[in-house]
Order: C-alpha cells, then sequence, then structure tokens
C-alpha cells in the first residue's frame, strides 16, 4: 500500500485571489497526500484557507478572482492543474464528489431531488431515465431517507436540513466516487443531527472505499472520523499527523490552542477554559515571517523573522506522506513540551514570549499584541472570531462566510 | 393552488367594483350635464330632455347606478351616443388588433431582452454593463411616439422599407375573420397576406416594446448574477455537468422568476403604450377606438372601454401570478 | 489587520461628521451620469426661464409665407407649417412642460403622500380602505388613466397637470406609507412615544425626515414621466386648449403631417422631450445610489 502511488498528491499548491482590496494569499504552498480509501480531516479556522485548498483541487474557486498560481494537483495519474475544463468535467462528480457546508443553499431550489440526481448521473453514465431513477431511489434508501421513490418528487424546501445533507450525501455517493470532499458537512446543522450524518459518512465512504477529505474548524469533527489530519494556519498546514498521533501529542502551539480553545468532559476540575487571543493575520500580505508568532505563548525571536518549515517532529525521520505509519510534522521552531502541551501554555519558568520587533508590527499584522501575554478571564473561543477574508464581504465573492459557534463536548478522547 | 387562484381572483372583484363606481361618479357628478356635453353647445333644451331621459338621467343616482351595474354584470356595456353601437362589441371587434400589437411588443422586448441580458450577465466586468445601462436609460426616457414617429420616419418615409401605418395593405384582399390579421391570413392560406401584416406590425411592435425591452434586459441581468452567485451552482459545477446544462437548467430556471414577474408589470404599460403606438401608426385597435371616444365626448364609450382595459390587465396580472407560482416550486406548496 | 482596521474607523468617523445630506451631496458630486443629468436639466430650465430673452422670435409670431423653411441662419431650427420660428417655439415649449412637470409632481407628492400618511400613519380600517382605492387606481395603467381624466374634466392646462399627477399618486402613497409601517415599530419612535412626543410631533420630527430621500429619488424619476405623459396628452390632441400654444407633443402631432417636407419638425420637439426626460432619470438614479448606497447594483 505505502508503494503503491497515492491517490491525491498535492504538491506545494499556492493558491491566490486578486480583489480589489488587493491580492489575498489564500494558500500558500500546501503539500499532502492521500491513498485510496484514506480519511483526512483538514483542520483549521475559518479563512485559514482549508476550503479554498479544496476547491481548487477541481478547480472550482470563485471565477474570475481565485487563481491557481503554483503547485500541482495529481489524482489518478492527473495533473488536475493543467486539465482541459471538459476533461475536468468528467472528473468532478465522478471521480471527486463534493459536499458543501449549506444543504438549504447548495441544492436547487426549483428543481425536484428527482431532476438533480438523475442529471449527476446521467453526466457520467449511459443510462435511461429509468434506471437513473432506480439507482436515485437505490442511494436515498442507503442515505436513510424514507419512502424515497415518493421524496425523489419533492423540493429540497420540502425537507429539513439534516435530511438534505442526507440528499447531498447521496447525490455525492451517485457515481461512488474515489474521493469525496466534505467541506464543514455537519456546520450548519443541529447539534442533534451532526453525529448522525457524520456517521453515516463515515460508514458510506468505507463501504464504496471513497477516500475523503473533511474540511472542519472542530477537531472535535475529526476525531472520531479520520485517519490523519492535517492542521492548517494562513495558508500553510502547520501540523500533519495520524489522528491519534495529533491527540496525543498535539505539538504546534496553534494546535495545543485548538484544544485547549474545546471544552472537554475529561478537563481537570477547574482547569480554564483557553482562548487563542488575537486574530488570524491579514492575507493580504505574503508572510515573510511564522504567521502564528503575533498570537503564540511560545515564540523565539527568530519565530519574527522566519517562517519555520513543515518537517518530520523527530528530525532525520524517514518522511511518510500517507497511511498509519505517516510521519508527524510540523511547522515550529519552538514546539511545546508534552508537559505544556497539557497545560496550554509555556512551563519554562525564565521563558518569555519574545516581543514583536520594532515595525514588524504592521507587517504581520498582530491583533492587540499588548495583551497576548495576559490571557486570563477571556471568553472569546476561537470559532467566533471573524476570519480576515470576512474584511471584504463579496470582494471577489470569497466563500468564507463566518462560521457558527458551537461546543460538541466529550468526543475528544475517545480514541 | 385552486385556492390561491380563487382567492387572487376574488381580489379582482372589488377593485372593478370600485373602479365602476369611480367612474360612473366621473360620469354623472362632474359639474356639467352629460347629456348636453353629448349634444355641443348649440343643443336646444328640449332636445337635451329627450336625451337626459334616454339616457336615463332623471332617475335618482343610486337607481342609476345599481341599473348600469346590472347591465355591466349582464355584460352590457351601453351604447355609443354616437352611432348607437354597443360598446362591447366594438370593443371586442377591434381588441384582436391590440392584442395582437401587443404580443408583438412583448415578443420583441421579451425575446431580445432576455438574451441580451443573460449577455451582459456573462460578461458583467466589461462594456456590456455600459450598454445595458445605456439601453436602460434610453428605454425609459424616449417616449413611444417619439420613437414611434423616428422609426416611421427612417425605415417608412427614408428608406421606404417597411410600412408607415395600417395593419395590412387595404388593397391585399384580407377577409377578416377572427380579425387577428396574422392568423387571418393563414386561414386564407396566404402567405403573402402573413407577411404584409408581419411588415406592418414589426415598426409599431419595436417602438410599443422599447420601454419593456429596457427593463426586461436590466432585471434579466441582475437576476442572472444573482442566481450565477448561488452556492447551488457551485453543486451543478461539483456534479461534472455542462455548462450549457448549468445554464438553462440551474441558472435561467430560477433566474426567471424575477423575470416573468417584471414581464406581468409590463402589461399594464403596454396596454397604455398601445394607446399611444395606435396613434401613431394608425393601428385601428381599442387604444384608437378610445381616443376617437374622447374626441366624440362619447361617454359610455371612454367609461365602458376604461372598465375592460382594467379587466383585462387585472385578469393579465393574476395569470402572470399563476404562472409564478407553477414555476416556483416554493410558492406552489407555501 | 490593526492598521487597515484602524483607516477604516477613521474614515468612517470623517463620514459621519459630514452628515447623511452632505455625504449624499459628496456622492453625487462623483457621479458622472447624475451629472450629465444635471446638464440636461440646466439645459432644459434655463431654456424655460431665459426663453423670452434667447428666443430670437415669439412664439406665435409667423406668417404662411414662410411656412416650413428648413433650418437655416435666420431659423436655425427651421420654420413650421405656420412659418413660425421652431427654435423659439422649441424654447417656449419648455415653460409648458416644466410648469406643468413640476405642478402635477408637486401635487402627485402632496396627494399620494396625504393618502400614503394617512393611511400609513392611522393604521387599520382606514388604511385597508385607502390601499383599495390606490389599487383602484392601479388597475388602470399609467397614460390611460391620465387620458380618462382628461376626457372627463375636459382640456385645460391644469387638467392636464392633475391627470397626470394621479398617474403618480400610487407611487407616493406607496412610499410614505412603505417609510411610516416600517418606521413606527422603529426603536427611536418607540422611545420618543414613550417620553410623551405627541403624533403630529413624531410626524413631523421623525416620520418624514426618513420618508424623504425614497421621496426624493420618486419625485425625481416622475419629472422624467411626467414630462413624458404631458407631451403624450398633447401628441393625442388633448393638450392645451389653445391649438397655438407652444407645447412639444402638439407640435409632433403637428409635425407629422409633413413627416416627408420637414422631419426636422419631428427631430427638434421629440429630442427636446428626450433630452430633458434623460436628465431626470439621470439624476433620479444618481440621488439613488447617493441617498442609499446599498441599493447600488
Amino acid at each position: 500500500m505505502i508503494d503503491s502511488p497515492p491517490l491525491l498528491s498535492v504538491e506545494d499548491l499556492v493558491v491566490k485571489f486578486r480583489t480589489h482590496e488587493g491580492t489575498i494569499h489564500a494558500v500558500n504552498g500546501v503539500t499532502f497526500q492521500l491513498q485510496e480509501g484514506e480519511r483526512l480531516g483538514l483542520v483549521g479556522e475559518s479563512g485559514c484557507g482549508k476550503s479554498v485548498t479544496n476547491l481548487a483541487l477541481i478547480r472550482l474557486l470563485p471565477q474570475p478572482a481565485g487563481r491557481i498560481e503554483g503547485g500541482r494537483v495529481m489524482f489518478d495519474g492527473q495533473n488536475l492543474v493543467d486539465l482541459r475544463e471538459d476533461e475536468l468535467r468528467a472528473i468532478r462528480g465522478r471521480d471527486v464528489a463534493m459536499i458543501f457546508q449549506d444543504p438549504m443553499t447548495s441544492l436547487n431550489p426549483v428543481l425536484t431531488i428527482e431532476e438533480q440526481m438523475v442529471e449527476t448521473i446521467r453526466a457520467h453514465r449511459e443510462m435511461t431515465r429509468a434506471q437513473a431513477i432506480a439507482r436515485a431511489v437505490q442511494l436515498l434508501s442507503m442515505v436513510g431517507i424514507p419512502k424515497p421513490e415518493t421524496r425523489l418528487k419533492s423540493f429540497p424546501h420540502q425537507f429539513s436540513g439534516g435530511m438534505r445533507q442526507r440528499v447531498m450525501i447521496a447525490m455525492a455517493l451517485a457515481l461512488e466516487p474515489k474521493l469525496m470532499i466534505a467541506d464543514e458537512p455537519t456546520t450548519a446543522l443541529d447539534v442533534t443531527i451532526q453525529a448522525q450524518v457524520l456517521e453515516l459518512l463515515r460508514d458510506l465512504t468505507e463501504r464504496l472505499g471513497s477516500a475523503l477529505v473533511l474540511i472542519t474548524h472542530d477537531l472535535g469533527v475529526v476525531a472520531g472520523m479520520t485517519n490523519r489530519i492535517n492542521v492548517m494556519y494562513a495558508g500553510y498546514i502547520v501540523e500533519s499527523a495520524t489522528t491519534a498521533e495529533l491527540f496525543a501529542n498535539p505539538s504546534h502551539p496553534y494546535t495545543v490552542g485548538l484544544l485547549h480553545s474545546i471544552p472537554r468532559l475529561d478537563a481537570v476540575e477547574g482547569s480554564p477554559l483557553v482562548p487563542i487571543e488575537g486574530r488570524p493575520p491579514d492575507m493580504r500580505h505574503a508572510p515573510t515571517a511564522c504567521p502564528f508568532a503575533p498570537r503564540c505563548r511560545w515564540r523565539l525571536e527568530r519565530c519574527w523573522q522566519e517562517n519555520p518549515p513543515l518537517a518530520p517532529l523527530v528530525e532525520g525521520t524517514r518522511l511518510v506522506m500517507t497511511g498509519p505509519e505517516a510521519t508527524h510534522q510540523i511547522a515550529c521552531f519552538n514546539p511545546p513540551t508534552p508537559d505544556e502541551q497539557v497545560a496550554g501554555h509555556p512551563l519554562r519558568p525564565d521563558f518569555k514570549a519574545a516581543p514583536p520587533p520594532p515595525g514588524t508590527l504592521d507587517e504581520v499584522g498582530a491583533g492587540r499584541l499588548a495583551s497576548t501575554d495576559d490571557l486570563e478571564g477571556l471568553d472569546a473561543a476561537i470559532e467566533a472570531e471573524e476570519g480576515p477574508l470576512s474584511l471584504a464581504p463579496g470582494a471577489g465573492g470569497l466563500p468564507i462566510p463566518p462560521e457558527p459557534e458551537h461546543h460538541p463536548g466529550g468526543i475528544l478522547h475517545d480514541d | 393552488m385552486t385556492r390561491f387562484i380563487v382567492r387572487r381572483l376574488l381580489g379582482v372583484l372589488p377593485v372593478l367594483f370600485g373602479l365602476s363606481i369611480i367612474l360612473f361618479a366621473f360620469v354623472h357628478l362632474l359639474p356639467g350635464d352629460p347629456a348636453a356635453a353629448i349634444l355641443g353647445q348649440h343643443a336646444t333644451p328640449e332636445r337635451v330632455a329627450a336625451m337626459r331621459e334616454y339616457l336615463g338621467l332623471d332617475t335618482p343616482l343610486w337607481q342609476q347606478y345599481l341599473g348600469y351595474l346590472d347591465n355591466v354584470i349582464h355584460g352590457d356595456l351601453g351604447s355609443s351616443v354616437i352611432n348607437n353601437q354597443p360598446v362591447l362589441r366594438e370593443f371586442l371587434v377591434r381588441f384582436p388588433a391590440t392584442i395582437e400589437l401587443t404580443v408583438a411588443a412583448m415578443i420583441f422586448a421579451a425575446g431580445v431582452g432576455i438574451p441580451l441580458g443573460r449577455y451582459a450577465a456573462k460578461h458583467a466586468q466589461g462594456w456590456s454593463d455600459g450598454m445595458v445601462t445605456i439601453i436602460s436609460l434610453l428605454g425609459i426616457s424616449i417616449p413611444v411616439f417619439v420613437l414611434g414617429l423616428t422609426l416611421q420616419y427612417i425605415f417608412a418615409v427614408q428608406f421606404g422599407v417597411l410600412p408607415a401605418s395600417g395593419r395590412i395593405d387595404p388593397r391585399a384582399g384580407l377577409e377578416f375573420r377572427t380579425n387577428f390579421v396574422l392568423i387571418d391570413s393563414l386561414l386564407m392560406g396566404r402567405p403573402d397576406l402573413f407577411l404584409n401584416g408581419l411588415s406592418h406590425l414589426i415598426l409599431p411592435a419595436i417602438a410599443l416594446g422599447s420601454i419593456p425591452l429596457a427593463i426586461i434586459t436590466r432585471i434579466t441581468r441582475v437576476s442572472v448574477l444573482d442566481v450565477t452567485n448561488e452556492d447551488y451552482i457551485r453543486t451543478a459545477r461539483a456534479k461534472g455537468l455542462s455548462e450549457g446544462r448549468i445554464s438553462t437548467r440551474h441558472i435561467m430556471r430560477n433566474a426567471w422568476l424575477p423575470v416573468v414577474t417584471v414581464l406581468g408589470l409590463q402589461v399594464g404599460g403596454l396596454l397604455a403604450g398601445a394607446v399611444i403606438t395606435e396613434t401613431v401608426f394608425g393601428w385601428g385597435g381599442v387604444g384608437r377606438y378610445v381616443v376617437d371616444g374622447i374626441f366624440d365626448r362619447d361617454y359610455f364609450v371612454i367609461q365602458n372601454s376604461i372598465l375592460i382595459f382594467a379587466l383585462v390587465f387585472l385578469v393579465v396580472n393574476l395569470l402572470v401570478d399563476i404562472l409564478y407560482a407553477v414555476i416556483n416550486p416554493r410558492i406552489r406548496y407555501a | 489587520m490593526a492598521a487597515p482596521a484602524i483607516t477604516l474607523d477613521r474614515q468612517a468617523d470623517r463620514r459621519a461628521s459630514r452628515g447623511l445630506w452632505g455625504d449624499a451631496l459628496r456622492r453625487l458630486m462623483r457621479n458622472r451620469p447624475a451629472l450629465l443629468g444635471l446638464v440636461f436639466i440646466a439645459l432644459f430650465v434655463l431654456s424655460a426661464v431665459l426663453a423670452p430673452v434667447i428666443a430670437p422670435y415669439g412664439p406665435l409670431e409667423g406668417t404662411l409665407a414662410q411656412r416650413l423653411q428648413s433650418p437655416s441662419g435666420a431659423h436655425i431650427m427651421g420654420t413650421d407649417s405656420q412659418g413660425r420660428d421652431e427654435f423659439s417655439r422649441v424654447l417656449y415649449g419648455s415653460q409648458v412642460s416644466l410648469v406643468a412637470g413640476i405642478a402635477s409632481v408637486v401635487m402627485g407628492v402632496f396627494i399620494g403622500g396625504s393618502i400614503g400618511a394617512l393611511a400609513g400613519g392611522v393604521g387599520g380600517k382606514v388604511d385597508s380602505a385607502l390601499m383599495r382605492f390606490v389599487d383602484v387606481m392601479l388597475a388602470v395603467p399609467g397614460i390611460l388613466l391620465a387620458i380618462g381624466i382628461v376626457a372627463f374634466l375636459g382640456r385645460g392646462l391644469p387638467q392636464i397637470m392633475f391627470a397626470v399627477a394621479v398617474v403618480n399618486v400610487p407611487i407616493f402613497a406607496r412610499i410614505l406609507r412603505g417609510s411610516l409601517l416600517s418606521l413606527r415599530e422603529a426603536d427611536y419612535v418607540t422611545a420618543s412615544r414613550s417620553i410623551g412626543a405627541s403624533g403630529t410631533r413624531l410626524l413631523f420630527r421623525h416620520l418624514l425626515p426618513n420618508s424623504l430621500s425614497p421621496l426624493i429619488v420618486a419625485a425625481t424619476l416622475a419629472l422624467a414621466t411626467a414630462i413624458i405623459d404631458v407631451a403624450g396628452l398633447g401628441f393625442l390632441g388633448l393638450g392645451p386648449p389653445d391649438p397655438r400654444t407652444p407645447e412639444w407633443g402638439t407640435m409632433l402631432t403637428d409635425a407629422t403631417k409633413f413627416i416627408r417636407q420637414s422631419p426636422w419638425l419631428l427631430f427638434f420637439p421629440g429630442a427636446a422631450i428626450v433630452i430633458s426626460a434623460i436628465g431626470f432619470n439621470l439624476l433620479g438614479d444618481g440621488l439613488r445610489e447617493s441617498l442609499d448606497p446599498r441599493m447600488r447594483r
């Protein structure tokens, strides 16, 4: 398995948006791989580039603002970045399927579910209408929609949010894609429905052998769902590890921060919920230093000068990109120690986060820098943070809405 | 659905009722005696009295109104005081001409406006924005009669390629049956007459259709742009559908909704514009009938023609509402 | 992040200090189409005001011997079928259009505004009764309503103004009613009411000023339609009772008889109508964009 070429190989992908407000550096050189049937979580705050990365994979970036400016996306032996539009169209929906965040707006309101499913199937398979309808019925019952024959004739607004997302899943799985990309598939749903939909997604991709990329801002969501996790920040992957390893040994200060900002049932009595102070950087500037430095409690002088590359946590390890043996990689000069991972802040008595060198403030776009060392008593959870992209609503039609706030508790340390 | 139609239908009745009262009041309550007005300044008192009796003006007003209402309900819209022809019959004889003209204008407006709007939406960044702005500005700023006269001068007088007025060459020998020139010519099996009628229709239809053209172009562009940015269009692309299918099925099926509403709202303007267009092009429709009635001070013709115009307008709006409900599933099941 | 945020805040402050109207004016002055509209309107208004000064001849002055002359040095727009100077008549015609247009819009705003204010302010049965009445008016489309009114009231400039005003009444009634209804429940109105402000005071201090910007926009656009409608009535032969009056629509009707010999008689009054209508339409659109930037497309 390790020797076979990966299903998907993203190599140094760079995506920029040209807007009236200037160029937005959305994805700044992202590299990762995915084996067949593997499930990968892509985690980060809104605006960190996780959705843009995946829209770029099958070239669905908002036009004309969004552009792939570098890198390759090798899928099944083809570079998707270079394909002609019609070649790409044959792959979309058939080999790579997508599920979007809001099932309320992702289905066409004036077409019946039947029309929308049948057209998907018939766009890629030689099939009569009747055959396609039969297939659609089968798919709907597979995702647990009762009375599929009659429900096929319904319009999207006649379904609840959870049911609509099931329809989206059924539609995405219609052609048994090799890769399924689910972009915040449960964020818009009621908390009670979320677990059901996630379970369905996991079971079905497993049954069909589809690989899955699950995009979320919520580490709790990916915990029981994925084999591996990439944590993204400011258009970079800052930590990459198997799911078990990431939760057992979170090694990037941002990941540590993420874990401490989620309520946990197993938390030590009285240990406070710690938000990550500050905001994601302004992505209109190409970062020259570590993009997380302004918010980091472990930062060194060096972090203000250089951007740490993604590298194996243990120096000299042979790099394995996929599978259960995948190498734990981080992009950090001063990773937290195991004790500090648990505490959520530096424990070295003489350590003090390096102050910003004069003049760099604007460039790295620090939020309220003066207060980063004074975290106690603040309760703004990071999910509530506004991503930097929401600064210019509508500019270039950026697709990333601010994500709603929610805290599913207790599923963090299941495994 | 049936309940929806019935409810909307019932909404039309009070409007017509109110209008009949207002029109009645106009004829009977305004200073001046309709009988005297009809007969002109030099009528003898005896003739005025006779006319008053003939018109039933000597009974109490409420009785007159009830009598009028009773007649209207039974389809009797009175007769012209000039030539004693029944208003309803005269109206119906001329109505096909007006329908032919307004439908042609609507086809022109929608047939040019919708593709133009779609084109402009597709090339939203470029010069097409300016083009749409200029078209809509000119459309609402050039009155029908100015455009009509200009077209007449250019195409009929200057180049002589299209007829200046009338519905068909009177010497061509068309037998009027349905009073639709295009239909009658086909019934006679005479394509030459059909083309003759069509050539007469072009200029008035363009003149009358210019305002709806401007509005439809603008609304189509905005509507298509709005829909193109919807999430479900991204879903359609992600499913691997062709751009053609996305455009016709996914974008237009949604973008239609506001366009249909606006098309419906234009019908009133078209009916009103037809009155003027018919005057410019000597088009023998109901618009001419009303205007002639005004010059003849034929009060009953004016009163009841306006009532029929309102009825037609309300019914068309009703049909548009129903059509809207049919193409918009969210309303159908609401 | 911090730096641009601060600049944005500063801009917002600067805007707030200028006030709504100053801000709108500033935006209007940057709107090129609206400025072009203002130029057209200025042309139109100046022709009307200065007609007696500029016009080389009187509007009724002319002899049949000089009829239907082509444009020349003496008559830059030629002469009409009565030998009158077309240029002078177009200039004087702007007086009729300007006066009738403004008067009808003022009347329309007043009648429509009163209906709307009454309906929105009193509510309940008064509201539904008045709105049914407006529905009835809307059932007779546009110029047909004006034609009917002139037909019944007789020909004459006041009748024309009233008829054209009535066409616009529903627009203004709805605007005023709409803003009153939406504002009645607004927080600051409730607040004023709770401190005991009287109904009239509320109406004039709070509600009317807030209905003002849509009203101004609608009135400007209505001026364009009013000019077109007045000319339309004139064209149908329902213009001022004295057929010699220089009125653009009536002049067009006269010109149709000589479309072959003297097409310029069509061109000049037609162009005058179109230019004035474009002027008010451009200004109206510009005002809408500057008074309510959200409506910008």
